[in-house]
């Protein structure tokens, strides 16, 4: 009961902080990708399920509030959370290199899926669209690098529920 | 970057391993199984009124708690803003204080300049200068037919004005103030204003640097009928006239017109007469600019 309570919470701080803050936080539009983090933070610490289901719902809200594709980030949250899950285990979790690596990975994935799922329902037009944006680089560059620091803090919230 | 290579080795290959052979993770193939269905359902039948319907229901869902966060940011972001506000004001009437202050001191300055200045006029008997305030009027009243004739403006004796005072405007292309008319009736806030161009009108003017004296009488046009220019005074089209110092009501070396044809041995054969185009735009007169001598603004 308390891991769904306290997921769900995770669910509502990081919507909050993705949607909301990255509105009046963005600096000329970009604004790091904290779900993915998220996802990759559950996924490397064995919470795979975890991992999946928040991406799913993590991706069904942003659906739900952007204009594109209503189920594309859902999907691709899935996967990255169940590929992660799956790569990853927690003995990499504490090396800062390692999360470098796992949300690097975690955004070309994401990234990839997103252009391939556009190219296959919207044609060639939109085929890799994203790797030519330069905000697309950035975005990646800044959610890489405040990965440690929210997986810091999510360690420290897990860790002292484990001690508990 | 071979720690890198060795950090994605050690990440990839343990893992796809693990996930070949991990017989514990059933529930989480399945339930990644299920995830990928509803995604990829959501995605191919995302216009059917099933997948709308989720999609409303999730918007909704999440909306109402978003909504409520983002109100209270964009109150706690008003609220900030209004605090700045008042910071910045408080800042700004500090400093128009001391502005202020600044301004007090220099007006104290300059009146006992201005009372030493009367002193030292009086000792040496000299002529005081006396300085003129422009009064902004705009026209209320144009006689449709007599355009070229009178107005009325909407500033009278309420603001400082009386009759004869002169009455100007400005003139863009030649950025200078030129002369309209004469104020002939005031009222409380208006006055009646009859222009130069007025066939009852006279101004004395002259030739612009060249000192020959003349008059320019009103057309009922925007021409004036420039008379008394001697005959054997060179004046040809394209010369400008002003006001001369003959006049009692405008300051001499007012614009007035320029003149555009001389028509010789017309009416006499002493003086001859020339036609004027007056700098002022009767069509284009919206606004005029009265001139009051200082002096009788104060004594109001």
């Amino acid at each position: 009961m308390w891991k769904i309570i306290c997921n769900l919470l995770l669910y509502v701080f990081f919507s909050m902080i993705q949607f909301i803050f990255g509105k009046y936080l963005g600096i000329f539009g970009i604004f790091p990708n904290f779900i993915l983090i998220v996802i990759a933070y559950l996924g490397v610490s064995k919470k795979t399920i975890d991992a999946q289901l928040m991406g799913f719902l993590f991706g069904l809200t942003w659906d739900a509030f952007s204009i594109d594709i209503f189920g594309i980030k859902a999907l691709m949250f899935t996967i990255i959370g169940y590929l992660i899950g799956k790569f990853c285990g927690d003995f990499y979790a504490n090396k800062i290199l390692s999360q470098f690596v796992v949300v690097f990975s975690a955004n070309v994935i994401y990234w990839l899926g997103f252009d391939l799922i556009h190219f296959i329902i919207l044609g060639s037009e939109s085929y890799m669209a994203s790797f030519t944006d330069v905000s697309f680089y950035m975005e990646a560059v800044v959610t890489v690098l405040i990965a440690p620091t929210v997986f810091h803090i999510l360690g420290m919230l897990y860790n002292r529920r484990a001690v508990k | 970057m071979k720690e890198l290579i060795y950090e994605c080795i050690y990440i990839v290959v343990p893992g796809f391993y693990k996930m070949c052979l991990h017989r514990k993770s059933k529930y989480e193939n399945i339930i990644f199984l299920i995830l990928l269905l509803f995604g990829l359902f959501f995605i191919i039948g995302r216009f059917t009124p099933t997948v709308k319907l989720i999609e409303d229901f999730v918007y909704r869902f999440s909306y109402s708690s978003l909504n409520l966060t983002n109100s209270v940011f964009c109150f706690t972001e008003n609220f900030v803003n209004d605090i700045k506000s008042v910071i910045h004001i408080r800042y700004e009437n500090i400093t128009y204080k001391q502005k202020n202050q600044e301004l007090t001191d220099k007006l104290r300055n300059y009146e006992a300049m201005v009372k030493e200045c009367d002193d030292l006029s009086k000792l040496l008997k000299l002529t005081k200068i006396e300085n003129t305030i422009s009064v902004f009027a705009r026209l209320s009243i144009k006689g449709p037919n007599e355009w070229y004739k009178w107005f009325i403006i909407n500033k009278g004796e309420n603001d400082g004005l009386y009759n004869e005072l002169p009455v100007l405007m400005f003139n863009k292309k030649r950025n200078a103030l030129c002369a309209v008319g004469r104020i002939i009736e005031t009222y409380a806030s208006s006055s009646k204003v009859v222009l130069i161009t007025n066939p009852a009108y006279a101004l004395p003017v002259k030739i612009k640097d060249r000192n020959i004296n003349c008059l320019a009488e009103g057309f009922g046009s925007n021409l004036l009928r420039i008379t008394y220019i001697p005959h054997y005074a060179d004046v040809k089209a394209g010369d400008e006239i002003v006001v001369s110092e003959l006049s009692s009501v405008f300051q001499k070396d007012t614009p007035v017109g320029v003149i555009t044809d001389v028509l010789e041995g017309e009416s006499s054969v002493d003086f001859k007469t020339a036609k004027a185009k007056v700098f002022f735009e009767a069509d284009n007169v919206y606004e005029a600019i009265i001139c009051v001598p200082e002096t009788k603004i104060c004594g109001k």
